[in-house]
């Protein structure tokens, strides 16, 4: 099914074997897609969702805002990233080749294999500007995932809210991924000390008498931001 | 809570308290601690009040002792500017010393003394210079009471000290030597003479007073500064007790005093016991003689040589012994070149009675004079005097009620307080009455010392209004806020003033204490004070002088 409507939307300069090949690791923005989504809403909950990524090892950075087009545009925090098999059943095993030897001699087995990442709901889209709570519903399956705009996440940003979000979802690594999501509005706020800073005084209240768990995270955030 | 307020005037936020204790605000983390210093003057925005406090003290704290134990890297600044505000924070004291009701016109009512708390939160403010005028008055408001002293710290704007109130009781200028308390007497009896709002009698024991005195500076590099006289001309007199040393200075005294053996009573040589090292059988051999001779007591004992001292206590049934030792000691005041057998110029005190009278100053330096010695037997004698007569002026008008024999408010300003006022003398000298009592015989004093601790408990409770400068001794601070309540607070401020040019203001004629910095006594000053220096003035003066001197011919 999800196979099928891939190949309905592949868009036309694309040549024959493109989607073969890895996605662009460094611009964190997958190629092939037609709409600028990002991935497709596969599993959904109000508190988070999971998409498949548009192209193998396609999933968007950790800790970078995403938002869901559908009937709430839910809006998350990229909580993870997993590539497996399609099958649970079959496991990948190891050839000893490299990854280019291995699209050469045996392009079927990435065909067979998929990147899902999982978001952590912290709002929804009302008219456009960001709200800090779940969506009423969850988003649809099969809706897109977009990689959401700097000014959003300024918007979204300006109070601290997410990083409660963060901190009581509990099954994500918190730890590392308020530090990843503090750097990606860090610079959507144009790396601006004095968001690091406000931010950085809501996470000492939030974590209160955990001094060096604060300490740990302030220093993932970045060493020298002033 | 007013949402307008300026973040920029924010200093904090209204935390804890009592009204016992004071309160205590949460500094605003924008702000430095060390930006904040002990006396400053701000102002809690309340619901329904605006209270204005003073700053007594801060303290550094941290919500987590692990933040104490594993303190941020020097180098973190991150992590210190999240902490500032958060888990470490600054505490500041205040203590709120008026309050203002907000009025539904947003106008204010007059302060009155605190007997209620801000609420929760409120927000804590810089002192604006509106505040700081509408609780200290402003000067040249046509009332011709207010008269600035200095500012607050941090500010420009003027403190005023009531003048009317300032003279009404007695007062105190206390603080270290070398703090700038001649000046602030200075400042504070210009005061008093350009609103004429009393007369003063100085009692100059270090010639600073009347005709030019030296500015302390750092260097070696001395200034003068105006005196007294040259203020305000003939409205001050200058009497001298060594006129050689007040024309060296250039200027000729208006009087030259001399004291007759005749006008010293006992009650001039009891609280010099001290310094006579006189025991006390031989102030009563002097009640003795007294009994005996009347006003010449002192004469007689002094006309008598060594052995013929004995036969005389004899004669008078005095003890021999004490009697010789008076004498030998009281020996001592013919060496003082103003103490003269017969006067030729009239009565010193009937002198300066006249000059009061009429409203002028007088400053009475005691030139080379400075013995304590002499400086307590001139001061008693005079004060003493003047104050009889005080008391039958005052005693006058209370029985005439016309407004023409009111007397007109008198000042003393002594120096070296504790030496008149200490816990014996206080009940010998009439400088202890003075500043007991005389208040209804329209007498106060000024006293200027730089040992309050010496200066007796009851005197010292007595005292209107304290203007304080440095004090590092635990028992001077503990005397200067005698008889002062919620002293917990201004007790940290007295000890953290600076050495220079500040000082606290307390009493009577402030509503509320504040540290101020002293106003610059300098030419800007002169001028405000009508003394004007412009060519045609010189020449009016001129004119009006020879008038004054050879009348109007």
């Amino acid at each position: 099914m999800i196979k099928a409507r891939r190949e309905t939307i592949k868009p036309e300069s694309l040549r024959p074997l493109d989607r073969f090949k890895a996605a662009s690791a460094s611009s964190g923005i997958p190629v092939v897609s037609r709409h600028g989504e990002l991935g497709e809403v596969i599993e959904s909950s109000t508190i988070g969702l999971v998409a498949e990524a548009r192209s193998l090892h396609g999933a968007p950075p950790f800790g970078s805002f995403v938002t869901v087009a559908s009937e709430y545009n839910v809006f998350g925090i990229v909580a993870g990233a997993t590539t497996r098999s399609t099958e649970p059943n079959r496991r990948p095993v190891a050839f000893g080749k490299t990854e280019e030897e291995l699209r050469l001699e045996q392009p079927q087995i990435f065909e067979l294999l998929r990147t899902e990442f999982e978001v952590l709901l912290v709002g929804y889209l009302v008219d456009g500007d960001p709200v800090h709570f779940l969506p009423p519903q969850p988003a649809r399956i099969h809706s897109f995932v977009f990689r959401c705009d700097d000014q959003i996440v300024r918007d979204f940003t300006s109070t601290d809210d997410y990083l409660r979000c963060i901190l009581a979802a509990g099954h994500f690594p918190a730890d590392q991924l308020i530090p990843a999501a503090m750097r990606t509005a860090y610079r959507c706020h144009g790396s601006s000390t004095s968001y690091l800073v406000r931010a950085g005084k809501e996470l000492a209240r939030l974590l209160r008498d955990d001094y060096d768990r604060l300490g740990a995270i302030l220093r993932r955030v970045g060493g020298e931001p002033c | 809570m007013n949402n307008s307020v300026p973040s920029d005037r924010r200093v904090g936020v209204l935390t804890r308290g009592s009204l016992v204790e004071g309160v205590e605000m949460k500094l605003d983390p924008a702000r430095n601690v060390e930006d904040l210093k002990a006396g400053k003057f701000v102002v809690i925005d309340g619901d329904k009040h605006e209270f204005f406090s003073m700053v007594t003290d801060m303290r550094i704290e941290a919500a987590n002792e692990e933040v104490l134990l594993h303190p941020p890297d020097r180098a973190d600044r991150l992590m210190r500017q999240v902490l500032s505000g958060t888990s470490t924070y600054n505490i500041v004291s205040l203590r709120p010393m008026l309050m203002m009701p907000k009025s539904a016109a947003g106008k204010l009512d007059d302060p009155r003394p605190v007997k209620a708390i801000p609420s929760h939160f409120s927000n804590v403010l810089e002192a604006h210079e509106e505040d700081v005028a509408r609780v200290f008055g402003r000067e040249g408001d046509g009332e011709r009471r207010h008269f600035s002293i200095g500012s607050p710290l941090d500010m420009d704007t003027p403190v005023c000290i009531d003048m009317v109130r300032f003279a009404e009781r007695s007062n105190g200028i206390f603080g270290k030597t070398g703090t700038g308390k001649s000046f602030l007497t200075r400042l504070a009896l210009c005061g008093l003479i350009h609103y004429q709002r009393a007369v003063n009698l100085i009692f100059d024991m270090h010639n600073e007073y009347g005709f030019k005195a030296m500015k302390e500076t750092a260097g070696s590099n001395a200034t003068f500064v105006k005196g007294l006289k040259q203020l305000f001309g003939q409205r001050v007199a200058i009497f001298s007790l060594d006129p050689e040393s007040t024309r060296a200075r250039g200027v000729q005294p208006d009087f030259e005093v001399f004291i007759s053996y005749d006008q010293i009573a006992v009650e001039d040589i009891a609280p010099l016991q001290d310094e006579l090292k006189l025991n006390p059988t031989a102030v009563e051999s002097a009640y003795l003689v007294h009994a005996l001779y009347k006003d010449r007591w002192l004469r007689t004992l002094l006309s008598l040589d060594g052995p013929q001292v004995e036969e005389f206590a004899n004669e008078i049934g005095a003890h021999p012994g004490s009697l010789v030792a008076l004498h030998r000691k009281l020996k001592r005041l013919e060496n003082f070149p103003f103490m003269v057998s017969k006067l030729q110029d009239g009565d010193v005190v009937d002198r300066i009675m006249e000059y009061l009278d009429r409203g002028i100053n007088v400053v009475l330096e005691f030139g080379q004079q400075t013995s304590m010695l002499c400086y307590l037997l001139v001061a008693n004698i005079i004060a003493r005097r003047i104050h009889e007569m005080y008391v039958k002026k005052s005693e006058r008008f209370y029985a005439t009620q016309r407004p023409e024999d009111q007397p007109r408010q008198l000042m003393i300003t002594i120096e070296e307080a504790h030496k008149f006022l200490n816990t014996t003398a206080a009940k010998q000298t009439i400088f202890g009455t003075i500043a007991r009592e005389m208040r209804k015989y329209y007498v106060s004093l000024l006293i200027v010392d730089q040992r309050p601790s010496g200066i007796d408990d009851e005197v010292l409770s007595q005292i209107g209004t304290r203007i304080t400068a440095l004090l590092n001794d635990e028992k001077d601070i503990q005397a200067v806020l005698t008889g002062v309540s919620g002293t917990d607070g201004l007790r940290s401020v007295l000890s953290s003033l600076d050495s220079k040019q500040q000082a606290l203001v307390i009493g009577h004629a402030v509503p509320m204490p504040v540290v101020i910095k002293t106003r610059e006594y300098g030419p800007e000053f002169y001028r405000d004070m009508g003394a004007n220096t412009s060519q045609e003035y010189v020449e009016h003066k001129v004119d009006e002088d020879t008038i004054a001197l050879y009348g109007d011919a």
